[in-house]
């Protein structure tokens, strides 16, 4: 299907030329203008990416972020917001597409695009199966975010983000969480969720390596043809175009939607224990779920069930056949949790956040790691609900041209 | 693709052969149509998660983006199936943005429009007996695609 793919590695880049960029190579390969691109990058440390149409005031604490120069940026792609870094890989596949192809091959294509990143990690020994809407995970907890953008030319965006390694104090701070403190506690509760490629490995491996796996993976995955390349004049310029008109601008960072987001809280006793639950809504999806109490399961248990949950329906049917799911695979895990009392914390914790709906604070989805970006100190505006202030469009092409090459490109 | 082999596709509208949004003309004399997206096409999208629509007065052409969706795997646009300028949006999708799923005929509507030339860009939308055709047809290039790339 692709014959060839160009291969292009950065590091360090900025948020809005990292997003541009990805977004610039798929609209133009859906247009025939440029070849298919694998993209294998990093964003300079660190960066947080809203999905698209998430409200960010509601996913990151974004005066901890300007405190701490940590950019704040939206990806075309959807999912919740995540932290990136030197230490996250972003890697994003752009092809043709066809304007004319229909959204059939959406579920075909994510599981074929998450191949090659699978190929990767079983180089490293690492059992990785893709579920759910956008998740990797290995054991049951997620090790890479993933998402498809189809744009206007009908080119197609693959995004991943891979977690190397992640700084968990640091993601605590910026995502807005329904953990209270940053403690050891906290900080293991969200380790029992997410995991590394370090991690899974036992060992730190070198960002380039993982780099070149990759690249082998899609190879193996797609059949194609690897070339080493780099953007050409004429996609620099439309990223610094596409830079001003969008990834510069407040209006793109702080667009709403009238997706009403929500948080709730229930707690029951059960035979097993007491039994808690938060949720994270959108409307009538759940965003994400934690579960908390002192009954006995498996860690991994546990994040099966929440992340098979993530971005679900909240009706009460469907929670109750995904639970089933989850229980026929890690029955032994979880047979000190009765399923009754499980879905009747969380359809309360749903409840308690639709009494909540009009909250002025809800949590964001928390337990998404995913992309990147870095804060750049350009022309800023500062927002009304937040003391930050971030770049906004200026009207300068030349001057984001400069801020895009010097502060977006490392060297 | 569906574990059904069979879609709703109402014969009291017009379908667009490839993006799979509908269109229906609300008043006799054609003045204003409603648009909104097909049960194959939410199928393969899986539940709608978000929607931005472009706001009343956007004068559109057939083919151009009216919106954005966040659906189960993917983000997309939504292209206008006919030219027109944008009279009405339903709010309720945009509030919540299942309604498209579950009633894609109905209160799912996406939003109305009056239109610049039905009469031709109708000519090129699917309606009345071809629409069986149509639907077997498109059932087997999404069968093709999904195979293709899986």
């Amino acid at each position: 299907m692709i014959p060839a793919l160009r291969l292009i590695r950065e590091d360090g880049v900025s948020d809005r030329y990292g997003l541009a960029g990805d977004e610039v190579l798929a609209a133009r390969a859906g247009e025939g203008r440029s070849p298919a691109t694998l993209r294998l990058y990093t964003y300079r440390s660190h960066a947080a990416l809203v999905g698209r149409f998430q409200t960010v005031e509601h996913e990151l604490h974004l005066d901890y972020c300007r405190s701490q120069g940590i950019a704040v940026n939206r990806r075309p792609t959807g999912g919740g917001a995540i932290i990136m870094g030197e230490q996250q890989l972003g890697v994003a596949l752009c092809i043709p597409g066809q304007r004319d192809a229909t959204y059939g091959n959406a579920r075909s294509l994510m599981s074929r695009f998450s191949a090659g990143l699978v190929s990767a990690l079983q180089h490293y020994g690492i059992g990785a199966a893709f579920t759910r809407k956008n998740d990797l995970e290995v054991g049951g907890r997620k090790i890479a975010g993933l998402g498809i953008h189809r744009t206007k030319s009908g080119g197609i965006l693959f995004h991943a983000s891979l977690l190397v390694d992640l700084d968990v104090p640091l993601m605590l701070r910026v995502l807005n969480t329904p953990f209270e403190k940053i403690s050891d506690k906290e900080i293991r509760n969200v380790s029992d969720r997410i995991t590394t490629l370090n991690r899974e490995h036992g060992s730190a491996v070198e960002m380039d390596a993982v780099r070149e796996v990759l690249a082998d993976g899609f190879r193996s995955a797609w059949g194609a043809e690897i070339e080493s390349g780099d953007f050409s004049a004429g996609e620099l310029t439309a990223i610094d175009a596409l830079i001003h008109d969008r990834y510069a601008t407040t209006e793109w960072l702080f667009r709403q939607s009238k997706v009403t987001d929500a948080d709730g809280f229930a707690r029951v006793k059960s035979a097993g224990g007491l039994l808690g639950a938060r949720v994270a809504t959108a409307g009538k999806q759940l965003k994400a779920v934690y579960l908390e109490g002192d009954f006995f399961s498996s860690s991994g248990a546990i994040a099966a069930l929440e992340g098979s949950l993530r971005w679900h329906s909240t009706a009460g049917p469907e929670i109750r056949s995904t639970l089933e799911a989850v229980y026929a695979r890690y029955a032994a895990d979880l047979a000190s949790v009765p399923i009754e009392a499980l879905q009747e914390v969380i359809l309360r914790a749903i409840a308690a956040a639709a009494e909540d709906a009009d909250a002025s604070d809800p949590y964001g989805c928390f337990v998404e790691p995913g992309r990147e970006e870095v804060a750049v100190a350009a022309a800023v505006g500062s927002h009304p609900k937040s003391n930050i202030q971030y770049p906004q469009s200026s009207g300068g092409r030349q001057e984001e041209v400069a801020v895009a090459v010097a502060v977006g490109r490392k060297g | 693709m569906s574990d059904s082999d069979s879609y709703d596709l109402p014969q009291d509208r017009f379908y667009h052969p490839r993006d799979h949004t509908w269109s229906q003309v609300r008043e006799a004399d054609g003045s204003q149509v409603r648009i909104g997206m097909d049960a194959m096409q939410l199928d393969n999208l899986g539940e709608l998660a978000y929607i931005q629509l472009q706001p009343p007065g956007t004068v559109v052409k057939a083919g151009d983006s009216i919106g954005t969706l966040e659906a189960a795997k993917m983000t997309a646009e939504i292209f206008a199936p006919v030219s027109g300028t944008i009279e009405l949006v339903n709010d309720s999708v945009l509030t919540q943005p299942l309604l498209v799923n579950q009633q894609p005929y109905g209160e799912g509507w996406l939003l109305q429009l009056t239109p610049s030339d039905w009469t031709a860009d109708s000519a090129a939308l699917i309606g009345g007996a071809d629409i069986e055709a149509w639907a077997v047809a498109e059932e087997a290039r999404f069968k093709a695609e999904f195979d293709a790339s899986a």
